[in-house]
């Protein structure tokens, strides 16, 4: 219990009006943005709000550098593969997902830290579209970076760096494209789910479950079917659909003994419905939220 | 031009009528919000802050219309919910430095402001400190350090004692007095109990069941609630007759006279008819009606 204090001693300093600027709606937006970004690595928060994201990062970089330890140890350049990595690291990104979205949406509404911001000049969409743009953003701190970092390796291990450079400078575009909707992607999804939740542990279990169990139901219905549905089947498992997407991305022929190069769909499709359930999962995102609005 | 202003504003949820054509303006000050749990308080301090649309009619703040201008109404006003309503996972300084960027300030200003406001309601200590770990009084005092941190014109305070022990509220009273008077911020400060509130309020609006039933002056509306009970060893219905022709307002009952208090100037008038007729007082005490009393009044005499 702090001290007794004399009335008087608080405020000795007298009140000062603010006469400074204010910013308008889109600085509101961008702020909430980057606090809501710092949050989702556990930014000012505890150690244990820290460690699952840090973790993480920590994995998808080391594993990123591990590869191009290899390629360098080997003199194998061809040992660095975007797509595989991105194939690779899609639970990972899911699991970031899945603990970070609640700590953006649930913990507020948890807390009740959503009426706050309510109160505040920017829209009840805003708050929704401030925190989809801030868990991409983190999100593609675990998807674009290692792939950046697979980059760099690719280019500086080569004998002429910039001749290597020069040719491959083009796969920044897919690099670049493909994390982003990715991350868009995995995010929408987890952001919808967690909506939902009442409480951040639900929102995790959901968003866990969603990526787990959509994988296992879709491996039974494999196992009892053929034709079309078998073969369509791998667009609504989450984890071959961004394979698929990679090795489109990439220009990368799907070998004939995985699934995916089995179900031999065109690899836009994979694209399309990626794209259209990003879409349908940011609009429903949004609408919730814009329901909170008079 | 009035602080708040509401015209025939109305809220009706399925079944429930939480505000029932209310229509009031208010000047700035310390304004008393007063009325039962459940009376329309928090609706009507929503559809202020454009969180709610009402059925029917129409408020402002400062002219804002709350409708047409929801963004223009929340830059000028501070809300402290009734509600838990912070992280707790963060410090108390990272916490409103944040809501003062989500108010439009820049990191600098806002950080600066932060500091003044956790000094202001005296967590300067503590501002270090996780939420989490702050007692129920300095998770009071922090929401209204956020509240404040903007600058705002208008302070909308909702049930702010609420949960706090006696030493608690007298501080957070202290508090809201001291805002109101020397920051030069009006406050309107909700509350179910009219006596905690009144003596740091100049004006009060009552309401009960979602209609108006008193917006004036504290003063006002102490002239018409508070009474001068008096108890005489004589006869208590000629004395009420002998007041009454001094120009008091006497209800008798019993032997029990209720005396409506007016001014100062009723004591000297009871006292000097009880000194020239004699009459021995064997009783003499202030009294108030229940803010219920006085909201039931109506509907029990129609009961019967």
């Amino acid at each position: 219990m702090a001290e007794p204090r004399a009335p008087g001693a608080i405020y000795d300093l007298g009140y000062q009006s603010y006469t400074g600027p204010r910013r308008g709606r889109a600085y509101v937006i961008r702020s909430l943005v980057s606090y809501s970004f710092a949050s989702a690595f556990g930014a000012g928060r505890s150690d244990r709000a820290k460690s699952l994201p840090s973790l993480i990062v920590a994995t998808v970089y080391m594993l990123a550098i591990v590869q191009v330890s290899m390629a360098s140890a080997t003199g194998m350049v061809g040992l660095i593969r975007y797509a595989w990595f991105l194939q690779f690291s899609a639970f990972l990104i899911a699991l970031f997902a899945a603990s970070q979205a609640p700590e953006l949406i649930v913990a507020d509404k948890q807390q009740g830290v959503l009426s706050l911001y309510l109160s505040r000049p920017l829209k009840a969409s805003d708050y929704a579209v401030a925190k989809l743009l801030a868990l991409v953003a983190a999100m593609l701190v675990v998807t674009l970076g290692p792939q950046l970092v697979l980059f760099t390796g690719r280019v500086v291990l080569d004998a002429s760096p910039w001749t290597t450079f020069r040719a491959e400078w083009t796969k920044l575009f897919p690099i670049v494209g493909g994390t982003l909707l990715t991350s868009v992607f995995v995010a929408s999804i987890a952001l919808l789910l967690a909506s939902f939740a009442a409480r951040r542990g639900y929102a995790s279990a959901a968003v866990i479950a969603f990526f787990l169990l959509t994988p296992a139901v879709i491996e039974l219905l494999r196992a009892v079917t053929s034709g079309a549905v078998k073969r369509y089947s791998v667009l609504v498992h989450p984890i071959y659909l961004i394979s698929g997407f990679a090795n489109w991305l990439f220009d990368i022929e799907a070998k004939r003994r995985t699934v995916i190069g089995r179900a031999d769909l065109p690899g836009a499709v994979y694209f399309d419905v990626m794209l259209a359930v990003s879409t349908v999962c940011i609009v429903a995102f949004v609408r919730r939220y814009r329901r909170l609005e008079a | 031009m009035p602080l708040i202003s509401a015209s025939d504003l109305t809220k009706c949820y399925p079944g429930v009528t939480a505000l029932d054509g209310l229509t009031l303006d208010v000047a700035p000050g310390i304004i008393g919000f007063v009325g039962a749990n459940g009376a329309g308080k928090s609706t009507f301090i929503r559809i202020l802050l454009g969180l709610l649309a009402p059925t029917s009619g129409s408020a402002s703040i400062l002219g804002y219309d709350v409708r047409a201008n929801a963004l223009g109404v929340r830059r000028l006003v501070g809300y402290m919910p009734e509600h838990d309503c912070l992280p707790l996972e963060i410090s108390g300084t990272d916490f409103v430095t944040h809501m003062g960027q989500m108010s439009g300030l820049p990191f600098g200003a806002a950080r600066e402001r932060g500091a003044e406001m956790l000094r202001h309601v005296g967590l300067h200590e503590e501002r270090y400190r996780l939420i989490g770990s702050y007692s129920t009084g300095m998770k009071q005092r922090i929401k209204l350090a956020q509240s404040l941190v903007h600058d705002p014109r208008l302070l909308l305070l909702d049930e702010p004692t609420n949960g706090l022990d006696p030493e608690g509220r007298e501080e957070m009273l202290m508090l809201i007095e001291r805002t109101g008077r020397e920051f030069g911020i009006a406050v309107m400060v909700t509350s179910h109990l009219l006596g905690e509130i009144e003596r740091v309020c100049d004006w009060l609006v009552a309401i009960d069941a979602g209609r108006l039933q008193y917006a004036g002056s504290v003063a006002a509306f102490t002239e018409r609630t508070e009474r001068l009970l008096v108890e005489v060893d004589d006869d208590a219905t000629a004395f009420a007759a002998r007041l009454r022709a001094r120009g008091l307002g006497v209800d008798a009952r019993d032997a029990v006279l209720e005396i409506v208090l007016r001014d100062d100037a009723v004591y000297d008038v009871v006292r000097d008819v009880a000194a020239e007729h004699s009459v021995p007082i064997s009783r003499l005490e202030v009294a108030r009606h229940r803010l219920e009393e006085l909201f039931r009044a109506p509907a029990e005499s129609t009961h019967g």
